[in-house]
């Protein structure tokens, strides 16, 4: 569902037009403006390493839960996600359905637990909860540094994607884009922390809502209701409504298990279970999400099937390329206002995921990997600044002057952080008789699965046959090396873990 | 030590691990010299709710009991899963200008859409709340986590102040 280094590569091939016009630029105005109150009044906040990087576990709900939502969607969803559904059809929706089943199932699976490890050890990272569950500082280490791999992608993706948005609403360059971008994004996150990132999030993840909703709305009033556009589309490329498009069954079903059963490793959701202020207000967390997604997602489908069916009719001209279909679409029916908001939303959305990315790839540095080689900063606040400067500059440096590499680094973040984390935090939280053994295994067939053949696909030394990712072998085999290690070391299961841990799995 | 068992979680466990193999079978097979055959994606429309459904009973199912009265929506939604993946492998594709429409999308779109992206949205999250106290946290639950993370920091001051007076002894 969320694929940040879709956004990138979305965004990369899109190129959007400019639309720097007086309306446009206000609205941007105002939206900096709102971000840099905010992260004024989170900064007042912010005197702990455990604020710096959980909140100080006092997020209320509803801020979590928007923050949440407003993490996870990112800008895939609104210009590279209505693209690929222009381009291949209904099966692109098979990258967002998931958001049924993932909230919930990350629910039972991690966030009590999660949160309860929080309470028993305040734990604040992803890798100190697979410390903990397998007394094992390797498996910490280890899994923080797949964590940091993943965030390199991650983060120049998002950094340019970031450049793209601001050059599109200021008309300031893409390199000037990029460092503004990034230096707002890097103000807030240096002074407030995940706290400035959670309200800013907040704020964003409304905007977005607010903005896919109004979208929806506008195009079935536009486009005479669904049932209009379906038939306008069905007239000349019925298999645009097939349920696998113009892709194959396997490779759709393949989006659905990579996104579904990879939510689960994703750090920057899984991360914000720390968060929560009472773990009994877990009760409502997935309900909320679910629902602020589904609102949040309306725009991903509306938009890639409106702008098939307004092509189809004569209503816009052919898109240059798919990625143009949101960006044609604002440009050429919406009213500008409308317009301007959806931008300001897509530069919230990367501005909002590269902020949660900066803060967790800062904590694997400053907090992760210490632990790992028996050390400890002793001014984690401080340190946690420092690697946010470093990890943003480094970030915006290789967004700049890597050229067609910055693709290829945001294409495999989320099938590496689900082939790592999934087998070792997911399954392993929930089920005592799984080794250190297991966990290191897995997390290391992850890492290097997914790098060799990313990079051997990416390479073209071999082409994978339609419908197979790397993403998916790696989780696969991951999942897989996981359960036969852990069965094969059985005997050391029951003492790798702690009585507090014990207790936190039994209920 | 001896690894207790809990049926439920055991369940869970080989469900994942058959349904992750099919998938892997599914994926082994797109490798075949005469292309993808036509059963492998069959194995994804049943691997893929196994896996799903596999791994929240085993998040929900606690060590004491099982999913209690979360069975039925864990059935529902798998059965949800796989019927509409096997429905839209299954059905003719017969979609054109004169479809019928179901909710605006013709019939094999609309089972996509609505079935699988929507109704587990109006069952799991609910249930999830309604069954929270019983069978996801109770106060006691958290006070009883908050006491062993007291016991766990008093221990460690305890071994802390132990360590320092040995070390200030041996000088």
């Amino acid at each position: 569902m969320t694929s940040s280094g879709l956004i990138g590569l979305g965004l990369l091939q899109a190129a959007l037009p400019r639309i720097a016009q007086p309306q446009v630029i206000a609205v941007g105005v105002a939206y900096f403006t709102v971000i840099i109150g905010i992260s004024i009044w989170a900064s007042r906040r912010t005197k702990t390493a455990s604020d710096f990087f959980v909140a100080g576990h006092g997020i209320g709900l509803v801020a979590l839960t928007v923050a949440s939502v407003s993490t996870s969607v990112s800008g895939f969803a609104f210009i590279g996600g209505p693209g690929l559904i222009y381009a291949v059809g209904l099966g692109a929706m098979f990258i967002v359905l998931p958001a049924s089943v993932t909230n919930v199932m990350g629910a039972w699976v991690l966030a009590k637990r999660m949160r309860l490890l929080g309470e028993a050890r305040g734990l604040m990272t992803v890798p100190d909860a697979i410390g903990a569950r397998y007394r094992s500082r390797a498996a910490q280490g280890l899994s923080g540094l797949a964590i940091l791999v993943g965030i390199v992608g991650y983060m120049a993706t998002n950094a340019l994607a970031m450049g793209v948005v601001i050059n599109a609403i200021f008309g300031v360059g893409l390199g000037w884009g990029i460092w503004l971008g990034m230096s707002v994004t890097l103000a807030y996150s240096v002074a407030g922390g995940i706290l400035a990132g959670i309200y800013n999030d907040v704020f964003q993840g409304t905007l977005m809502a607010v903005a896919s909703l109004l979208v929806f709305i506008f195009i079935l009033d536009v486009g005479g209701g669904l049932g209009h556009i379906s038939r306008t589309i069905l007239t000349t490329d019925p298999k645009f409504l097939a349920p696998w498009g113009k892709l194959t069954p396997l490779a759709v079903l393949s989006f659905f298990f990579v996104f579904a059963m990879g939510s689960l490793g994703q750090p920057q959701g899984v991360h914000k279970y720390y968060m929560l202020k009472d773990p009994l207000q877990l009760k409502w967390y997935p309900l909320l999400k679910t629902l602020g997604l589904v609102l949040v997602l309306l725009l991903y489908f509306s938009v890639g099937v409106g702008v098939k069916a307004f092509v189809t009719d004569g209503r816009m001209p052919p898109l240059s390329a798919p990625d143009q279909a949101t960006p044609s679409l604002l440009l050429n029916i919406t009213p500008l206002l409308l317009a301007a908001l959806v931008f300001s939303g897509v530069a919230a959305a990367t501005m909002s995921a590269v902020n949660s990315f900066i803060n967790i790839g800062a904590a694997v540095v400053t907090h992760d990997l210490p632990i790992a080689f028996g050390r400890r900063a002793r001014n984690e606040l401080a340190w946690g600044r420092g690697a946010t400067v470093v990890i943003a500059i480094l970030a915006a440096l290789i967004a700049q002057h890597s050229g067609s590499m910055v693709a290829f680094l945001g294409i495999f973040g989320w099938g590496l952080f689900a082939s790592t984390l999934v087998p070792a935090l997911a399954v392993g939280l929930n089920w005592e008789g799984a080794t250190r053994a297991g966990a290191l295994t897995s997390i290391a067939t992850g890492l290097v699965v997914t790098l060799s053949l990313e990079t051997a696909s990416y390479f073209k030394v071999f082409t994978f046959p339609a419908g197979v990712t790397a993403s998916a072998v790696a989780l696969v085999l991951s999942l897989l090396t996981f359960f036969a290690i852990s069965w094969i070391t059985r005997s050391s299961a029951a003492a790798s873990i702690d009585p507090d841990v014990r207790l936190i799995m039994d209920m | 030590m001896i690894v207790r068992t809990n049926i439920t979680k055991k369940v869970a466990r080989l469900t994942i691990t058959v349904a992750t193999c099919a998938i892997a079978v599914g994926y082994a097979a797109a490798f075949m010299r005469g292309g993808t055959p036509s059963w492998a994606p069959w194995l994804l429309a049943f691997g893929i709710p196994g896996a799903l459904g596999g791994i929240m009973v085993l998040g929900a199912a606690r060590e004491r009991g099982g999913v209690g009265a979360l069975a039925l929506p864990f059935a529902f939604v798998i059965v949800t899963l796989t019927v509409g993946f096997c429905l839209a492998l299954g059905l003719p594709s017969n979609e054109g200008a004169n479809s019928t429409l179901w909710l605006g999308l013709p019939l094999r779109a609309a089972i996509v859409v609505y079935g699988i992206g929507l109704l587990p949205v109006v069952v799991l999250p609910v249930a999830y709340a309604l069954t929270f106290r019983t069978q996801t946290l109770t106060a006691e639950d958290v006070e009883r986590v908050r006491q062993m993370g007291r016991l766990r920091v008093a221990q460690a001051e305890a071994e802390g102040s132990r360590s320092s007076n040995e070390e200030a002894g041996s000088l």
